[in-house]
């Protein structure tokens, strides 16, 4: 319960000061360079990685990230941003009610 | 994002893993702060990776918790190439040392070229050159720009009115061109002008004096021709008298030619014998039996064995033989005529004066005498007839 009224805080006070969502909360920002990079910042780990798909885990409950394409590879891989290359199909979020993945 | 220009400087590691849940692997190692990147999907329990080798040790602790295999597939960066190249150091060195060296030679003069100096000046400059650094051996580093060299030579130098320097390559090359002083003039003492032979004069030319003699006058040997006493007779100028006096003058000379000679003719055959020379000893090492000639004209060609740029010690001799035959030849008068006044002219002109000019020829007496043409000949000369009497 704290959690989320600390949540609802958050959200009141990046709307009211019109601050950058990505900036005070653990949302992900994802940047596209057409079909040849993603960059995702904000993750929480990988989940599943192969040439054709990768699955992200994000923070906060936010479920997962899902990106298609093939010849994937992950440029770089820190603790919170992931760089991807290869041919980008669709990114996708997946949104898993179970809280606690895996 | 991440600086990448780094990567380089401290060395990376290219790693095969394999092994189940490498995402799990992944991600503890994320959370290890190991920095991973160029992550590669091989097969479906295989992926490639790249790691810092300062990570190495903490990636190997992680690979045998999470139980995965690895391989290092490649190592790359500076640390790794220095490592490499410490191995092969000697080659290395060899090779900085030889292109060290190459450099050095390239910057030394080679060879120095005076030109236009005369044997006193270039030792001169020889000597100047080597102060300033100019010497074979020596290096071009220390040697200034051609441009103060052209200053420094024809300050230091009176007699050089010019210097061109030209460096080509690793050769100095100096163009001179001396300043041309005035042949300094004999001092003579005062003379007269007298006549060294019979002549009549057909020109002169006085420099100084004054002349006591026309042209076309006949004079003897001893006469004056040019005075050196000028000016008013009660009290003369005493002068070096200077000058030439062009005359007029006869030679008779006598020419025999034999008209019957004999000659040597080549009959067209021939043979070639060959010898090693050996310092000074010549070895025969072909040609031994070969037929005796009577009469041979022998050619001799020595071919110099050469080693580069070396003159060996050996050389061969090509030695041609030709078959020589006696030949008895019989002149005609006419032809008799013209060897004789050709060998008569030559003979003549030798003993002339270089100015002197030969300007006719009479065959004053013709006569043959046992085969042999006997002529005598006046020849009509143009030459400086003048000579100096000193006064006392």
């Amino acid at each position: 319960m704290a959690k989320s009224f600390r949540n609802k805080l958050q959200q009141w006070l990046t709307a009211k000061l019109d601050l950058p969502e990505d900036v005070t909360m653990d949302i992900p920002r994802i940047t596209m360079v057409g079909q040849l990079h993603v960059y995702i910042e904000n993750h929480n780990g990988l989940i599943s990685f192969k040439e054709t798909e990768i699955r992200v885990l994000l923070k906060d409950n936010q479920g997962q990230l899902l990106v298609k394409g093939h010849d994937l590879v992950i440029k770089t891989i820190l603790p919170e941003e992931l760089l991807l290359e290869g041919t980008i199909e669709q990114i996708k979020y997946i949104k898993d009610d179970q809280g606690e993945n895996r | 994002m991440k600086n990448k220009s780094m990567i380089h400087l401290t060395g990376y590691l290219t790693v095969k893993v394999s092994g189940r849940g490498l995402e799990r692997f992944i991600n503890a190692a994320l959370r290890e702060e190991i920095a991973i990147w160029h992550v590669k999907r091989l097969g479906t329990e295989t992926i490639v990776l790249r790691v810092y080798a300062k990570d190495f040790a903490s990636f190997q602790e992680l690979a045998a918790k999470f139980s995965v295999e690895f391989v290092i597939v490649d190592k790359s960066g500076i640390p790794f190439v220095l490592r490499r190249a410490k191995k092969n150091a000697g080659f290395i060195v060899g090779l900085l040392f030889g292109l060290a060296i190459l450099y050095l030679l390239a910057n030394m003069i080679w060879d120095i070229e005076i030109k236009g100096a005369s044997p006193e000046l270039e030792y001169k400059l020889t000597n100047q050159l080597k102060e300033l650094g100019v010497y074979k051996g020596g290096l071009k580093y220390f040697v200034d720009d051609p441009q103060t060299l052209q200053k420094t030579l024809t300050q230091n130098n009176e007699e050089i009115t010019w210097i061109g320097v030209t460096i080509d390559g690793t050769t100095y090359t100096f163009q001179v061109v001396e300043k041309e002083r005035p042949e300094e003039e004999e001092k003579t003492g005062p003379r007269h002008l007298i006549a060294k032979k019979e002549a009549v004069i057909v020109d002169y030319f006085i420099e100084k004096g004054e002349p006591v003699v026309s042209i076309n006058q006949f004079v003897r040997p001893g006469q004056m021709l040019v005075s050196g006493l000028i000016g008013k007779e009660d009290e003369p100028e005493i002068v070096s008298a200077k000058g030439k006096v062009w005359g007029k003058t006869w030679y008779k000379t006598e020419a025999a030619v034999n008209m019957k000679t004999k000659t040597l003719r080549l009959s067209g055959e021939s043979q070639v014998k060959r010898f090693l020379q050996i310092g000074s000893v010549k070895v025969p090492i072909a040609g031994f039996t070969l037929e005796q000639y009577n009469k041979k004209e022998v050619i001799e060609e020595v071919i110099p064995i050469q080693l580069l740029r070396w003159e060996l010690p050996i050389a061969m001799i090509e030695q041609t033989i030709y078959e020589a035959e006696e030949v008895e030849f019989l002149y005609s008068e006419e032809e008799a005529r013209n060897l004789a006044m050709e060998a008569a002219k030559k003979d003549l002109l030798r003993q002339l004066p270089k100015d002197a000019k030969i300007v006719d020829q009479k065959v004053l007496h013709e006569q043959v005498e046992n085969g042999t043409l006997k002529l005598s000949i006046l020849y009509d000369v143009i030459e400086d007839i003048a000579t100096e009497q000193l006064i006392r």
